[in-house]
């Protein structure tokens, strides 16, 4: 594939611009492929516009971006595709610049490229992804829920964009509930109502006040929390380890631990 | 007694049981198959379930025991619609992935059954609480009681608690060992029977279907290490039990027949053990691997792997481009992960040691124990050298005193004439690279 070596090499520098959608980078790839060029960088429209080189803002169309993900499930593998939907959602810097020089490989090495989990590469991209899973996982469990208003809203901080992993767990466990999970991060919610869920974009929420039996609920909860651990057992490290302290500003029990 | 005040008292008395996991459901949407921490406390251990006892109230007289019946305490316990209304409330805040209920011994171990059985119907039926619960089997309890009690549950334990039938009779009057095991036996056929049936019941047909677990208490009586993963290895082998929890002994009740309340809790001996019991679930070691009747006591310095590795030394070097993996398993510094990264990895060409650090194998530690393209261990490896590569720093973190706990050590530096760690360290190191 010409023009598809290290990223840099050539003399376009140019620099993509893109919608943030995964489908806006799948239409990146596209156009590297077919233009027979790499990007210096590759940037969402939220980010700070670089300044490096020419700017280039590529388009998002639904066609080709199926066509990028198909030619990904069927020449390299499918799991390659989840392993970039994956990466996509992390706080990898540059993940797309990275994603890129994954997928050009991919095309030439075939699916046994996500096997090579000792590759500078791979590697980086599988850490990536398991920073995500990792962090979903723990979210499904540190993510606290407050009824206001007859809504259940919880509030997380996530450094991975961890909606979309941890939504169909809580759609399945709160099913005949409403529900929202606001991603402050990311400035994303999830809305579940009436058995449907979709993700909206949200600018700023605050939480809303805290009624007297929820304040009651949580005082519970802090009760048997600060119960349940053994004295002559502390250990304040090992809690630290499992539970970072930047998860702690969103679970009541922890509060006046901050 | 307000609520409140009931789950300080029920919390405070479930607390010593060390089960916490909600692991092995199959419960999907309402349990994670793979187990879920909600919180952390302060002990730093993982916060999965309300775990709380239906009744403090005990006839059994167990000397170790915080419920037992000759002390003075203020008891509670909680009505069926209390426990069901805090479980609900707690579960769809996403506090707590479900409930291990447990009780003191009520009148009699079939009216405590009886008691957590409708406790339990009424927050799966009247309820519809989907998540997970764990609940003890009360020993000496019915047959069909036990039979019941499993169909509303994900995982059922009953805690043997003193690893010797001896124990057991001197601190604890009002149990017997086969009312113990009786109850284990049974959940053992139950499912069994299920697994080989040929038509499986729905959800709400299935007997324990995450399995069973016991617990040991550590300390409270004088069993060596050999004698409990013995212990643990026949009940896992003969009782299917899918875990055995440590508990650390720590003094709640004054008696001539217990350690003083001043004892402190032996809680680097039950981290190794929880690394010996790893070994034989998880790397295929068996108990007589670890330790034997001559060395009955788990080494305080080295994990149990790297114990094993140093003392099997004509086992090594293990080549990563070829060895199968239950041997790379065997490499100090490669766990289950690594192996099977390795595996996946070699097949697309020649692994190094630069891959091998960026699959997250402990070089530092696996060095010694390999070979891989382009590396061999040198020639001349000094056995302390790589001894002092396998040292433990936990160590350092668990204290000095911790040493005092383990008995038969052998050589090593222990007992209680230990004074600085440093010393003991350096002693160690010299010790075990003189039995290579």
């Amino acid at each position: 594939m010409p023009g598809g070596g290290d990223v840099g090499g050539g003399a376009q520098a140019v620099c993509y611009r893109y919608d943030g959608s995964f489908e806006g980078f799948l239409c990146c790839v596209y156009d590297s492929v077919y233009r027979r060029e790499t990007p210096l960088c590759i940037t969402a429209e939220s980010d700070v516009p670089a300044l490096l080189g020419a700017e280039r803002c590529v388009g998002t169309d639904g066609e080709r971006a199926a066509r990028v993900r198909d030619s990904i499930a069927r020449r390299i593998s499918p799991r390659a595709l989840e392993l970039c939907r994956n990466v996509f959602c992390s706080c990898l810097s540059q993940k797309e610049l990275h994603l890129l020089r994954f997928l050009l490989r991919g095309y030439r090495e075939g699916g046994g490229i996500c096997q090579k989990n000792g590759d500078e590469l791979v590697s980086r991209l599988l850490s990536a992804e398991r920073h995500l899973l990792g962090e979903a996982h723990l979210l499904k469990g540190f993510t606290r829920f407050a009824r206001a208003e007859g809504l259940l809203v919880a509030f997380i901080t996530p450094k991975n964009y961890v909606l979309p992993c941890i939504a169909e767990h809580f759609c399945l466990r709160l099913a005949q509930e409403r529900f929202a999970i606001v991603d402050r991060t990311h400035g994303a919610a999830l809305l579940h109502e009436e058995g449907r869920a979709r993700v909206l974009r949200v600018e700023s929420l605050r939480a809303p006040e805290l009624s007297a039996e929820e304040a009651g609920w949580q005082a519970l909860w802090k009760r048997f929390y600060d119960t349940v651990a053994i004295e002559g057992r502390e250990n304040p490290r090992c809690r630290m380890s499992h539970m970072p302290r930047r998860y702690w500003e969103n679970m009541p029990e922890m509060a006046d631990l901050l | 007694m307000d609520l409140m005040e009931k789950l300080s008292i029920l919390a405070d008395g479930a607390k010593y049981d060390a089960a916490c996991t909600s692991s092995g459901a199959d419960r999907p949407g309402f349990a994670l198959p793979m187990g879920c921490c909600h919180s952390f406390s302060a002990d730093g251990r993982c916060i999965s379930l309300l775990k709380v006892l239906l009744s403090n109230e005990c006839v059994f007289d167990c000397k170790y025991c915080v419920n037992r019946s000759s002390l003075e305490k203020p008891r509670a316990a909680f009505t069926p619609e209390e426990l069901a209304g805090l479980t609900m409330g707690f579960y769809r805040r996403n506090y707590i992935e479900g409930l291990f209920l447990s009780s003191g011994v009520v009148k009699s171990p079939d009216h405590t059954m009886e008691l957590m059985i409708g406790a339990l119907r009424l927050l799966r039926q009247g309820h519809g609480f989907r998540g997970y619960i764990h609940a003890k089997a009360i020993p000496g309890a019915s047959p069909q009681l036990v039979r019941e009690l499993g169909l509303l549950a994900d995982r059922l334990s009953v805690n043997i608690e003193l690893p010797s039938e001896e124990s057991l009779r001197r601190l604890c009057p009002n149990k017997r060992r086969e009312a113990i095991l009786l109850p284990m036996g049974q959940i053992a056929r139950e499912r069994e029977e299920e697994s080989l049936a040929l038509c499986r019941p729905g959800e709400a047909g299935r007997f324990a279907p995450a399995g069973q677990s016991t617990q040991l208490i550590i300390g409270a009586s004088p069993e060596s290490d050999y004698q409990i993963i013995r212990l643990s290895a026949a009940m896992y082998r003969k009782y299917g039990l899918k875990r055995v929890f440590y508990s650390a002994y720590i003094p709640a009740v004054a008696d001539s027949l217990l350690p003083s309340l001043d004892t402190k809790p032996p809680l680097l001996r039950e981290h190794r053990l929880y690394q010996a019991d790893f070994l034989m679930r998880q790397y295929g070691f068996e108990a007589e691997e670890i330790l034997s009747p001559a060395l009955p006591s788990l080494n305080p310095y080295l994990d149990p792997k790297s114990n094993w590795a140093v003392n099997h030394m004509e086992r090594f070097p293990v080549d990563v481009n070829r060895a199968p993996q239950d041997l790379l398993l065997r490499v100090p510094g490669i766990g289950p992960l690594g192996a099977r990264r390795i595996v996946a990895a070699r097949r697309q060409g020649k692994v190094d040691l630069e891959q091998l650090r960026r699959m997250g194998i402990v070089l530092r530690r696996a060095r010694h124990f390999i070979t891989a393209a382009g590396y061999r261990p040198p020639l001349l490896q000094s056995r302390e050298s790589t001894v002092r590569a396998l040292m433990d720093p936990a160590v350092d973190r668990f204290g000095v005193e911790q040493l005092s706990m383990f008995h038969d050590l052998g050589l090593l530096p222990g007992g209680g004439d230990v004074r600085s760690l440093t010393e003991a360290v350096e002693e160690s190191v010299k010790c075990l690279a003189a039995a290579m």
